[in-house]
């Protein structure tokens, strides 16, 4: 940073020149911020139910598996995910619940694997932070449970499990939730895709081109 | 002047030739003004869905509008502290006052790297400041990893949009370029051919080259975090993969807080593809131990932008968040494509902010590269009046035209410095009417119209014929007509 | 009901049989019309070429001739829009109190025509004829720049004998732009081009508009090329009766 100290000041000392007379003084700033209008819709208006549901059209939307599961039949849903999905090598997070390594599968487990071994599984499991159904989007802060961000992005098939209570309508209702944001966040709302080939939407660039979601139905 | 077709377009504005007549090869090329109207109808169909579904779109644009204002308004203080943020966070915040030295810097950082390539996201601001050229003179080699990067990288071609940057291309054309260069024979056009080619092509390069560079969508003050918004992945890829991240930043990218996000997240999508989210997007703060690049640069770039922040009206330009909604909808980009504009940010938002990053001491055909239907300022999500701003820029050019002697040969000058003086009285105007309408009268055929005209009036006549001149005027019938009949008598 | 009709210096000029339509059209409607004969031109042109200080001028000028007018019609919306976008700006910039005090007492007087019908009058049926096909060219200022909205398809609506088409793009730019259309004439040639070819599309007999700025342009390709259609401003149309109807169009 001291390499570029003159710059810095160059460039700050032209800023507080243009903006003298617009800038608010530091002690006012925060009102100031505060006081910004936002009309826009904060608060979903969709019952439980239908917010799930509409969790689930958008997620279909975009060709993703969801299965509905509850707390006590998970295992048992994740099971039946890996085994419908054909593979059997998965890699998963180091904080992932012991239950959710389900028997009959190589699990490698993330304490530390290299990139060669992530790429040798054929797909990963994780948790999530959080879901948006507006837009289907599936949050993840990268913490135990979920893995590091390349564990979810290099093999093909990524399973998901998120719990209905993750779920909110608005994606200012998971900001509203979210007041500590961590070092980490990747918001995902599809496989990967592109359309800069004459518009036509290819699925699944680089990233998981398979994704499945265990939505667990955890109200109770 | 023959336009020359084939030439690679210049996206120097410095060097680039005036739009009047950088258009002329394009529009005389149907299969790129077929590519490029496609494309865009395409995203603008979609956009117009997404945004006839969003019940608080507008609400969503006046608070985008608001925040971004705000932001660039205290400007000094959201750097600073997103500089505080980030370094505490294991970053370090690299401050470049123009294009050379965000060069110089970053082939600094790579020379400490021993890094002799690097895998690139796509990022504009780093086309601003031509920095693959610069990499490549340096002995580095720079790998574009997104779809349409490497498609003109690969083709050695210039990209033509901000966010679709080979739209202009179609998929026989990209087939020609993925066969030549990766040496793949036998290779269809099909578009999902082309992108696993394309998917295993990066493969490697993914795994192996340990520097990345990035731009950046959005910087938070509050976090010193960065964000990235994309589709492919292949920004992911490079976001965690590599040793070293350097994230090249024009310095109005900064949000106050994370937070806004909430709103920008709602409009780029839907602005710029016409999702209501697009596929992937990563935000990360600093260096975070056991994930992601150990070293992690950012590289705040000025190049112009804090002139623009001085000037009261033109100081919007900057809230720009970069989602090429105005030149989807431009019905000028449409006719053009991107390259016209030589810049790396074309149609509307480049018609304003080329010019200015120049300093208006180049590109300054571009203000008048509008005929200010105003498409742009409805569609933009934060409310960026591009037309007030290509106003203002148009007075700035034609003052600087004012302390040129040239201006006497310019016939348009001319012409409207004599109407103005005309227009100032009655008597001047209905003198200049007279006196036209008996020197048209010279170009009017027998069935009344003018088929063609000299000098400016030629710029007419070229695709349209022109009414010849009534031989009353209005004001003059209104005269001659006397009080309104049946009014005598009251 | 009284006014004050602002010509606009091309309609003066190019086009005075749309001026004589406003006056036979809005007479029929009882108005007092009156022309202040001192008038010239709002500087819309200077103004969008860069030409501020020429505008200034012109802007200074228009704002005290009308000073004591009860209401100002003017028969096109982007001289409409340049009252309405560009003076408070321009007064601003002047600095004139007695000025911009004139000027805040203006412009709430300032009515583009199918504005004038619609909101001032509250007719929708001004007793027009017009038996022909005919389609509707939305101009860009009428569109976004003052926002017209419903109210020429509620004046259209009215016109008895006449077969509306719809024109598809309808949003989307003839190409004119003012100066546009040569300073970057190829641009303009090629919208117009594209614009021709949807309105050609309608196989109507007429395009009209409310801005004879854009039917100058259109009318001119429309002639060059024997295009076998022809234009014609809204007001042309809603003057035109059984008994007088509208004078042989360009």
């Amino acid at each position: 940073m001291s390499v570029s100290a003159p710059a810095r000041q160059r460039i700050l000392g032209s800023i507080r020149a243009a903006t003298r007379s617009v800038a608010t003084e530091s002690a006012r700033l925060a009102d100031a911020y505060a006081a910004l209008p936002r009309p826009y819709l904060r608060r979903g208006r969709l019952s439980t139910e239908a917010r799930i549901e509409l969790m689930i059209e958008r997620l279909r939307e975009y060709d993703a598996e969801v299965v509905e599961s509850t707390p006590a039949e998970l295992p048992a849903a994740i099971s039946a995910q890996l085994a419908a999905s054909g593979k059997r090598i998965f890699a998963a997070p180091q904080g992932l619940p012991a239950e959710w390594l389900v028997p009959g599968f190589e699990w490698k487990i993330d304490s530390g694997l290299s990139t060669a071994e992530i790429e040798m599984a054929e797909g990963v499991v994780t948790a999530a932070s959080a879901g948006v159904a507006d837009s289907g989007t599936i949050v993840l802060h990268h913490s135990g449970a979920e893995g590091r961000r390349v564990l979810s992005l290099l093999p093909d098939w990524h399973l998901l499990v998120l719990r209905a209570s993750q779920v909110v309508e608005t994606l200012p209702e998971y900001f509203d939730r979210c007041q500590h944001p961590p070092a980490l966040i990747t918001w995902i709302s599809g496989p990967s895709a592109t359309a800069d080939i004459e518009m036509t939407r290819i699925k699944g660039v680089h990233g998981p081109r398979f994704l499945h979601v265990i939505l667990v139905r955890d109200e109770n | 002047m023959r336009p020359v077709a084939s030439e690679r377009p210049v996206l120097d504005p410095a060097l680039a030739p005036p739009f009047p007549q950088a258009v002329l090869p394009v529009l005389r090329n149907p299969q790129l003004r077929k590519n490029v109207a496609h494309a865009i109808d395409v995203i603008q169909a979609k956009r117009a869905r997404l945004v006839a579904e969003k019940t608080d779109w507008q609400e969503l644009r006046s608070a985008a509008s608001a925040i971004r204002m705000h932001a660039l308004e205290n400007l000094g203080f959201y750097l600073e502290l997103f500089e505080a943020r980030c370094t505490a966070a294991g970053g370090t915040v690299h401050w470049a006052s123009d294009a050379a030295e965000a060069r110089r810097i970053i082939i600094e950082i790579l020379r400490q790297e021993n890094a002799s390539e690097v895998i690139k996201i796509k990022t504009m601001t780093a086309g601003e400041i031509q920095l693959n050229p610069f990499l490549e003179a340096n002995g580095v080699s720079a790998f574009e990893t997104d779809l349409a990067e490497i498609i003109l990288q690969l083709g050695e071609q210039e990209p033509s949009h901000i966010v679709v940057p080979a739209l202009h291309i179609n998929r026989s054309q990209v087939r020609e370029i993925f066969a030549r260069r990766m040496g793949l024979k036998d290779l269809s056009d099909d578009p999902k051919e082309l992108t696993n080619a394309a998917r295993a092509y990066l493969r490697r390069k993914f795994l192996t080259i340990p520097t990345a560079i990035s731009g950046a969508n959005f910087l938070i003050a509050e976090t010193g975090g960065v964000a990235i918004v994309e589709s492919e992945g292949n920004g992911r890829m490079c976001l965690t993969l590599p040793q070293t991240m350097i994230t090249l930043a024009g310095i109005e990218k900064v949000l106050p807080r994370f937070q806004d996000l909430e709103v920008m997240l709602q409009l780029l999508a839907r602005s710029a593809t016409g999702e209501r989210m697009n596929p992937y997007t990563s935000l990360w703060t600093g260096v975070v131990p056991g994930d992601g690049p150990q070293r992690f640069h950012v590289v705040l770039l000025d190049n112009g932008r804090s002139s623009i922040l001085a000037k009261t009206k033109e100081r919007q330009t900057l809230k720009c968040i970069r989602c090429a909604a105005c030149m989807n909808n431009c019905p000028v980009y449409r006719q053009t494509g991107g390259h016209a504009y030589g810049s790396v940010y074309p149609g509307p938002i480049g018609a304003i902010l080329t010019p200015q990053l120049m300093r208006m001491h180049h590109a300054q055909s571009l203000p008048f590269a509008s005929s200010l239907c105003g498409a742009c300022y409805e569609v933009c999500p934060v409310k960026i009046n591009i037309p007030e701003v290509l106003l203002e820029l148009r007075a700035h050019v034609v003052n600087q035209e004012r302390g040129r002697l040239s201006r006497f040969l310019d016939p348009l000058y001319l012409g409207l410095r004599i109407a103005s003086f005309l227009f100032a009285n009655a008597w001047s105007f209905h003198a200049a009417q007279f006196f036209g309408r008996i020197g048209l009268g010279l170009f009017t055929r027998n069935d009344g119209w003018i088929h063609a005209l000299p000098s400016v009036g030629g710029k007419w006549t070229q695709t349209r014929d022109l009414r010849g001149l009534p031989p009353q005027t209005f004001h003059a019938w209104w005269a001659a007509r006397g009080p309104r009949p049946g009014t005598e008598a009251k | 009901m009284r006014a004050s009709l602002f010509i606009t210096c091309y309609n003066d000029t190019l086009y005075p049989e749309t001026g004589r339509a406003v006056v036979q059209l809005l007479e029929r409607l009882g108005v007092e019309l009156d022309f202040h004969p001192k008038q010239t031109c709002c500087g819309q042109m200077h103004a969008n070429t860069g030409f501020r200080g020429e505008a200034f001028s012109q802007a200074k000028r228009l704002v005290r001739l009308y000073r004591d007018a009860e209401t100002v019609v003017i028969p096109s919306s982007s001289c409409v829009a340049m009252i309405r976008d560009q003076y408070p700006g321009l007064m601003d910039e002047l600095g004139n109190d007695s000025l911009r005090k004139d000027f805040a007492a203006l412009l709430p007087r300032v009515y583009e025509l199918s504005e004038f019908l619609i909101d001032r009058l509250g007719v929708e049926d001004v007793g027009a004829y017009f038996p022909h096909r005919v389609t509707y060219h939305a101009s860009c200022h009428g569109l976004r720049g003052i926002n017209l909205g419903e109210r020429p398809w509620r004046l259209m609506a009215k016109v008895r004998g006449m077969e509306l088409i719809s024109l598809p793009n309808l949003d989307r730019c003839c190409g004119f732009g003012g100066t546009f259309s040569v300073k970057n004439a190829e641009v303009s040639s090629a919208m117009l081009a594209v614009k021709l070819q949807d309105v050609v599309s309608t196989g109507a007999e007429y395009c009209t508009a409310l801005d004879n700025s854009c039917l100058m342009h259109l009318g001119g390709a429309m002639h060059r090329q024997y295009a076998g259609m022809k234009t014609i401003h809204l007001a042309q149309i809603l003057a035109s009766t059984e008994a007088s109807p509208a004078e042989a169009a360009a």
